[in-house]
């Protein structure tokens, strides 16, 4: 499926608010019910599903704000993987988990998080999931003879998870694979496990890579030239990258290896607080129109808003909103 | 009364024994209304430091948050400071200052903090700990301190408990040369090693220690031809430009790979934001010790602020403003000024360091516990979140008096965006390593010769790290016997 111009999204996340935190730390401490956190869940994504329309994005999730963090939402909900559950202290740690025998086959519930999404807004959305390569670098595998076979194994398992998602009308997944640039050797196989996963998958496929945000920082540094030329095997539509933060360098790279893909573009940084203006978030498209035509350019943070405070994620998405409507008015749109 | 013992004295000093002899002596003499005692407190503590900014006996009320007196009162004894022959008097002038009366009697519920408290020349209003004027004194400190030395006639090294700085341990600076190059060999076989390499020293003290390091790296890096020494950018980071000046002369060898830049060690990030993500290894020694603190007490459930007033005691205000030729009701506006334009406010800069010498030599600070409602009330650093207090609280002995390190904690997460993404921060300094070491007695502050020392909180620190995405440990700094550092490191939380 083709992108629409210069549409805007978010990457997935969206502020997690301090109070949802306390109660995410209160649920593990047992403290309150999950009953209760579920409600608070509820009304925390519908704030987000809010904020996003009125920050005027085409496109909205629900700011993955059930997520304990991009493992644990899918750890504890694999089959098959067992987790130790009194391994973390907080609710964004990882829990300890672990894979000992064959993964069986069963859904994993991210439906039903897609319908509440679907009900409380007429935008377009987005649905967002950790990739193989991700999941395979946190979960202990102790069953599988190598990491590769056992992201095919997580790969096949959610594959039928996303094929539900799209039979629930979800139009646009993307997959996240940050643990790429931490371990570029993988690559090769990564991108076999990422088709795997999207085989059959008849939706708008992103795929979104970036050098890490866990604690709002950086994880590593590097080239996006590492992805190239493998990642040109990958059978998705769109490759979400962060360019805000790190520079525009690497967009080249797009041009040099004659990419397929339509860009999702990091226009705004979210590891700083200081809020892009319009004009500076319409001069990183206008680099990228450069390289790339507008119909195969969408726009959109580096990475998820999760660390941000409300107040600055909303003003980000804002500046980013109108800094891409002033580029569709220079392109007469 | 409850009793907090936790100092055994040695023979010959003033006992537990004595100062409850005394308590019961002025019981018998009616100068301690009994109707206190189940409100009272006393506390024979060990003080870490000789040197601080308590007098021997020391008494503290509680007062809400309108500053009305509470009936919770605490006397403090410095065992190692009070004689046999003085503890009565002492403790009898600390009562009066205290206010003998019955709670809900007149005299009981007169402000605390009213200006009847003895024989002393006030030079701060009630403010929480971290905003003391000792602080101004101590930035002072930093700003001249050639002037201060100079009249002194020591460094300021020479002058710490030690004797000497353990931030110039030569075997130490190896250790910490060696693990750092082990990092660099660790990135550059996995490409990852950037152009240039950051390395950033904060408060930088004579610039020994810098430059024992860069010796030791130059020396490993030209032994094992790694080529990393021409990629240093080394950098020393302080808010005071002579000590900086000072500290440049010391590398003078190494001027190649050094830089100077004047930072305030609260927020390094502030001037040095264009290396956001960059540094590869950032180092203090003695700087957290030394920045803005403010105290927390939990009595009975009950959470309180400790607030303080600075005040230099009366006769030696008197010898002070003569010997300077001011009348005593001018110390405090003197003092004002010595803080707000440095020692050469008499045009004269010896008699104003004299001045400025014999201040800061007497300056006391008088305590009162400001009732707060709960955590929410706690003025929290940057960086700190309530629920990370809760935590610790929830975890720490129940009757505990203990530091919100705040400069530490302001100072410790505007430095980790500073940190290449495999960077690390390491901290010589001292820390309470975890709440029920604040048991075990008074961890400052203490005062040095022209600046204040306090122990830091290495467990709020380790809750900050954690929020972060650090994992903080304290190591000890097992390179001189008895010394009291210890090395904080931080490693990747995943």
């Amino acid at each position: 499926m083709a992108g629409h111009s210069l549409s805007t999204a978010v990457v997935g996340s969206y502020s997690m608010p301090a109070w949802l935190e306390r109660a995410k730390n209160d649920f593990l401490r047992r403290r309150i019910t999950a009953h209760d956190l579920e409600e608070m869940h509820d009304a925390a994504v519908k704030a987000a599903i809010k904020d996003q329309e009125v920050a005027g994005l085409d496109v909205v999730s629900d700011g993955e704000l059930r997520r304990d963090n991009m493992i644990d939402y899918f750890a504890t909900r694999l089959p098959g993987v067992e987790i130790d559950r009194g391994s973390k202290a907080s609710y964004y740690d990882f829990y300890d988990s672990a894979v000992r025998n064959r993964m069986p086959m069963a859904p994993l519930g991210l439906v039903e998080h897609f319908r509440f999404l679907r009900r409380f807004t007429d935008r377009r959305t987005k649905v967002s999931v950790t990739g193989p390569h991700s999941l395979v670098k946190r979960i202990r595998n102790q069953y599988y003879p190598t990491e590769e076979a056992f992201a095919v194994e997580i790969a096949r398992i959610m594959n039928l998870e996303l094929r539900e998602l799209v039979r629930a009308g979800a139009e646009q997944i993307q997959i996240d694979e940050p643990y790429y640039s931490g371990f570029p050797e993988d690559l090769p196989w990564g991108v076999r496990a990422i088709n795997t996963l999207v085989d059959g998958v008849d939706a708008r496929l992103s795929l979104h890579v970036c050098y890490g945000n866990r604690y709002g920082k950086p994880s590593w540094e590097g080239s996006y030239r590492y992805l190239f030329p493998a990642i040109l095997e990958a059978r998705i539509s769109q490759i979400t990258l962060e360019f805000a933060r790190r520079g525009s360098e690497d967009l080249k790279l797009l041009k040099e290896f004659d990419a397929p893909f339509t860009l999702g573009l990091g226009v705004v940084d979210v590891k700083t607080h200081d809020v892009e203006t319009p004009a500076v978030v319409a001069e990183r498209i206008r680099e990228a129109l450069a390289i790339l035509p507008p119909d195969r350019l969408s726009v959109n943070p580096d990475c998820g808003l999760l660390h941000l405070p409300r107040e600055v994620a909303f003003a980000k998405l804002g500046a980013m909103v109108e800094g891409a409507q002033l580029v569709r008015r220079e392109l007469g749109g | 009364m409850i009793i907090h013992l936790n100092y055994l004295p040695k023979a010959g000093e003033t006992g537990a024994g004595d100062v409850l002899g005394a308590l019961f002596a002025l019981l018998d003499q009616g100068r301690l209304d009994p109707e206190m005692l189940p409100h009272l407190r006393l506390h024979l503590d060990w003080i870490q430091y000789k040197a601080n900014f308590r007098e021997p006996v020391t008494v503290r009320r509680a007062a809400d948050a309108r500053g009305e007196r509470m009936a919770l009162a605490e006397l403090a004894v410095d065992l190692r400071r009070t004689s046999r022959e003085h503890v009565v008097d002492d403790l009898a002038s600390a009562l009066a200052s205290m206010g003998t009366a019955p709670s809900g009697s007149a005299a009981a519920s007169s402000r605390a903090g009213s200006p009847d408290h003895g024989d002393r020349v006030v030079v701060d209003d009630w403010v929480p700990l971290g905003d003391s004027s000792i602080w101004q004194f101590n930035r002072l400190f930093w700003q001249r301190l050639a002037d201060w030395e100079r009249q002194s006639g020591r460094g300021f090294e020479a002058a710490l408990p030690s004797g000497r700085s353990d931030a110039n341990d030569p075997a130490a600076v190896a250790d910490a040369v060696a693990d750092f190059w082990t990092l660099l060999v660790e990135l550059d076989k996995r490409g990852q090693l950037p152009a240039e390499i950051f390395a950033l020293e904060i408060g930088v003290g004579s610039g020994t220690r810098a430059n024992l390091w860069l010796d030791r790296f130059k020396a490993i890096d030209e032994a094992r031809a790694t080529g990393f020494y021409p990629r240093l950018r080394f950098l020393l980071a302080d808010y005071s430009l002579p000590t900086l000046d000072r500290a440049m002369s010391a590398v003078a060898a190494h001027r190649d790979v050094v830089s100077m830049i004047a930072t305030d060690a609260l927020n390094p990030l502030r001037a040095l934001s264009f290396l956001r993500y960059k540094i590869l290894y950032v180092h203090l020694t003695n700087v957290y010790d030394n920045l803005p603190v403010d105290e927390l007490v939990r009595r009975d459930g009950q959470l309180y602020l400790v607030e303080t007033r600075a005040y230099v005691p009366g006769p030696l205000a008197r010898t002070i403003a003569t010997a300077h030729g001011i009348g005593t009701d001018q110390l405090r506006p003197t003092i004002a000024r010595l803080l707000e334009t440095g020692p050469d406010l008499f045009g004269d800069r010896e008699r104003g360091v004299a001045f400025w010498r014999a201040v800061w030599d007497g300056l006391c600070l008088e305590e009162r516990l400001r009732h707060l409602e709960g955590t929410a009330d706690v003025p929290l650093p940057p960086g700190l979140h309530g629920d990370d207090l809760d935590e610790l609280l929830a975890n720490a002995p129940a009757d505990i008096r203990f530091h919100i390190s705040r400069g530490a904690v302001e100072s410790f997460v505007n430095t980790v965006p500073l940190l290449h993404p495999r960077g690390y921060l390491q901290v010589q300094d001292i820390f309470v390593a975890t709440m029920d070491e604040y048991r075990q007695g008074f961890r400052g502050p203490g005062k040095l010769d022209g600046s204040v020392v306090n122990w830091v909180n290495g467990a709020l620190l380790r809750a900050v790290g954690a929020r972060t995405g650090y994992d903080v440990h304290f190591a000890p700094f097992r390179y001189r016997p008895a010394s009291r550092t210890s090395i904080l490191y931080t490693t990747l939380r995943e």
